[in-house]
């Protein structure tokens, strides 16, 4: 790709005291792209975004901005807008009065500010709502305030922190369709923090994975899924079950695996003995069958029914639980089994994946 | 079949316990007869307010009180103190609230516990030390001052006292400020300035009023402090009542108190009713 990036992050560090809350992160964003930073609770994504947004400035590194340096440029000078997690409607103004104001800071004519207003809000189907008080408003309408109040100004990137969290469950699920509509509608980049990997693998075109302030991976959905650069995202992109590798040699054929004994491993062979490595089996690639067979045996567990699909629980000789996923027509016939009854699992060893216990 | 079960009171269930109630309405009686007896003689048709005996109904008193030049220029001069100080108070009050609430610098909790003395320190202190103040330093206004200037060691004694509660009502106001909301201005392009003025104050407004009020019924009723810093020519309503009631308890007195009673009663009212306000936006 030669797209110059529209925000690059470079060498970013950031310290609070002596806590490391980001280490070292360089990420570029595309012109048009729908990027998110994934990561559990406490790993940095909110951080990240306030600096690229100018409320916190980096101990060490720079954003460049459309290529320019944003050091010294502070928020209200950067051509970014943000969409804050508690929304930040300001309560004493009507909804039009909210998404005009940025507009008024920018001196506009109040013509254009009329039907520059009336357009955003017509975007996110506010139209009729332009005279209420947010007090007046529910919290999805809120949140759509804040997006438009925040994209009338057609910043170079719409910044967006956790957007979807405070919205129960279904109308998130709209809203994340909306939000990409939006997106390709405007065309404006959107860099979108979130902890939940679904709603992420959903809508970004690309996806950062933070853990504790580094960067484990930055990729797109697919390639993240199929080829996690560690058991970190593997574990935290999706289900998967993970199987410590606790013998391997370069040269050799085969493996041993935690709980599955000597089997034939030959990826292992390409990591030099001693890496800890771990062996990755996502639960689809595991097929259940009743009874004794040839496989690794189990015996069968809680099953969860999730409409077109179910997530069976097995466990193994060992006791390790594994996790595989049947649908509905397989899950319906395992239902009918015993709790406790054995069964055999088939494993899809050209999806299982190696992988280094930690990529860094 | 369902069975109605009598629900136990809780222990302050007031509205369900006997000798609760009776509590309630003895604390109210106890708290507020004074001031009903001091409203109804106010109407009493006789020559000395501390008469207990009715003698017929008569607003005389509220007449004779309205043309009682000095009573109405202590009244004036209470009225003129109380706006005065109200103002600077809530400016004061406002800057020590937002510097307290925004900034950190060194000896800060020390700075706060300064700021709220006036409030503990017990008021005859503060009139002693006022007037200690004033004449050590000379800054007693000359007699004969024209007026309203003749007002000022009072207006600034008022000032001292009543700025640190409006620092109170407005700080606490401040702490439900959702910090965002300053953050999300400032990304939309406003100065530090456009955000206070855009988004701070209209927040702080309803702790402005209240902080406001609280002050001007400080200012209006005191007594310890201004008495220890008014003049001959510069007696307020309260100095001016105490006086009168030296000589002795008229209903006139009583008249005067009502319409005091009253004027503190509906700004205390409004205050009340503008915090609250703004505390269930939001
Ligand atoms: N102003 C600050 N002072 C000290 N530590 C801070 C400050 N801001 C953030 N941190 C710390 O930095 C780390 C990252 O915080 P951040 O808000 O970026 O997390 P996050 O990834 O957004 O998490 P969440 O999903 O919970 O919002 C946290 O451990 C937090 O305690
Ligand atoms: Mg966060």
């Amino acid at each position: 790709m030669t797209q110059t990036p529209i925000i690059s992050i470079r060498n970013v560090t950031k310290r609070f005291g002596s806590f490391t809350a980001l280490e070292d992160i360089s990420i570029d964003i595309r012109p048009g792209e729908i990027f998110a930073l994934l990561g559990p609770s406490g790993c940095g994504k909110s951080t990240l975004l306030r600096i690229i947004a100018g409320f916190e400035t980096p101990t060490e590194g720079d954003i460049l901005i459309d290529g320019k340096d944003m050091t010294e440029v502070p928020p209200n000078k950067r051509p970014v807008n943000m969409v804050f997690q508690s929304y930040a409607v300001f309560p004493h103004m009507s909804v039009a009065d909210n998404v005009a104001y940025g507009l008024k800071m920018d001196k506009l004519p109040a013509a254009e500010i009329k039907t520059k207003v009336a357009e955003a809000l017509k975007q996110v189907h506010l139209s009729e709502f332009s005279h209420r008080m947010p007090d007046q408003l529910s919290g999805g309408q809120r949140q759509r305030v804040a997006l438009a109040r925040a994209l009338v100004k057609r910043p170079r990137v719409l910044l967006l922190d956790e957007p979807l969290s405070a919205l129960d469950a279904k109308l998130r699920d709209a809203m994340r369709l909306e939000l990409v509509k939006l997106q390709q509608t405007v065309g404006v980049s959107f860099i979108m923090v979130t902890h939940d990997q679904s709603e992420a693998l959903a809508m970004a075109d690309r996806i950062a994975v933070l853990d504790q302030g580094r960067l484990r991976q930055l990729a797109d959905p697919v390639t993240l899924y199929r080829k996690p650069a560690d058991a970190f995202v593997a574990d935290f992109i999706g289900r998967v079950n993970l199987f410590e590798v606790t013998a391997h040699e370069p040269g050799s054929t085969t493996a041993t695996v935690a709980s599955l004994g000597e089997i034939a491993l030959a990826a292992a062979a390409a990591y030099p003995e001693g890496e800890a490595l771990v062996l990755a089996v996502r639960p689809e690639h595991i097929r259940l069958t009743a009874g004794e067979g040839p496989g690794v045996p189990a015996t069968l567990g809680d099953v969860a029914f999730q409409g077109d699909s179910s997530i069976v629980e097995v466990t193994l000789a060992d006791g390790r639980s594994v996790q595989v996923l049947e649908d509905a027509a397989e899950s319906a016939r395992l239902m009918q089994l015993d709790p406790g009854a054995i069964v055999t699992l088939e494993i899809d060893w050209t999806k299982a994946a190696i992988l280094r216990r930690s990529a860094l | 079949m369902a069975r109605r079960r009598r629900q136990r009171p809780g222990p302050f269930d007031y509205s369900r316990k006997l000798s609760l109630q009776m509590v309630f309405v003895l604390a109210t009686i106890f708290l507020y007869a004074p001031i009903i007896v001091l409203i109804i003689f106010s109407f009493n048709d006789s020559r000395r307010g501390g008469n207990v005996i009715w003698r017929g109904f008569t607003t005389d008193y509220y007449v004779k009180a309205a043309n009682n030049a000095s009573l109405i220029e202590a009244f004036t001069n209470s009225l003129t103190i109380a706006v005065i100080s109200t103002i600077f108070s809530v400016i004061l009050g406002a800057i020590t609230a937002v510097v307290l609430w925004r900034w950190r610098f060194p000896l800060k909790p020390g700075f706060e516990g300064l700021v709220a003395l006036p409030i503990v320190i017990p008021e005859i202190c503060l009139g002693v030390a006022v007037a200690v103040f004033f004449s050590y330093f000379g800054l007693y206004v000359p007699p004969g001052t024209p007026w309203p200037f003749n007002l000022t060691n009072i207006i600034i004694a008022h000032i001292t006292f009543s700025f640190p509660f409006a620092a109170m009502v407005i700080r606490t106001r401040l702490q439900s400020f959702n910090r965002e909301m300053e953050e999300a201005a400032k990304d939309l392009g406003a100065t530090e300035f456009q955000v206070f003025r855009d988004v701070i104050l209209p927040h702080l407004k309803p702790g402005l009023i209240a902080g406001g009020l609280l002050a001007f019924t400080l200012s209006l009723d005191d007594f310890v402090i201004t008495f220890f810093t008014s003049g001959p020519d510069t007696v307020t309503f309260p100095v001016k009542v105490y006086s009168m009631v030296r000589f002795s308890v008229t209903p006139e007195i009583n008249a005067a108190s009502t319409v005091l009673i009253l004027i503190t009663l509906v700004l205390t009212a409004i205050a009340m009713r503008y915090q609250s306000f703004g505390d269930d936006r939001q």
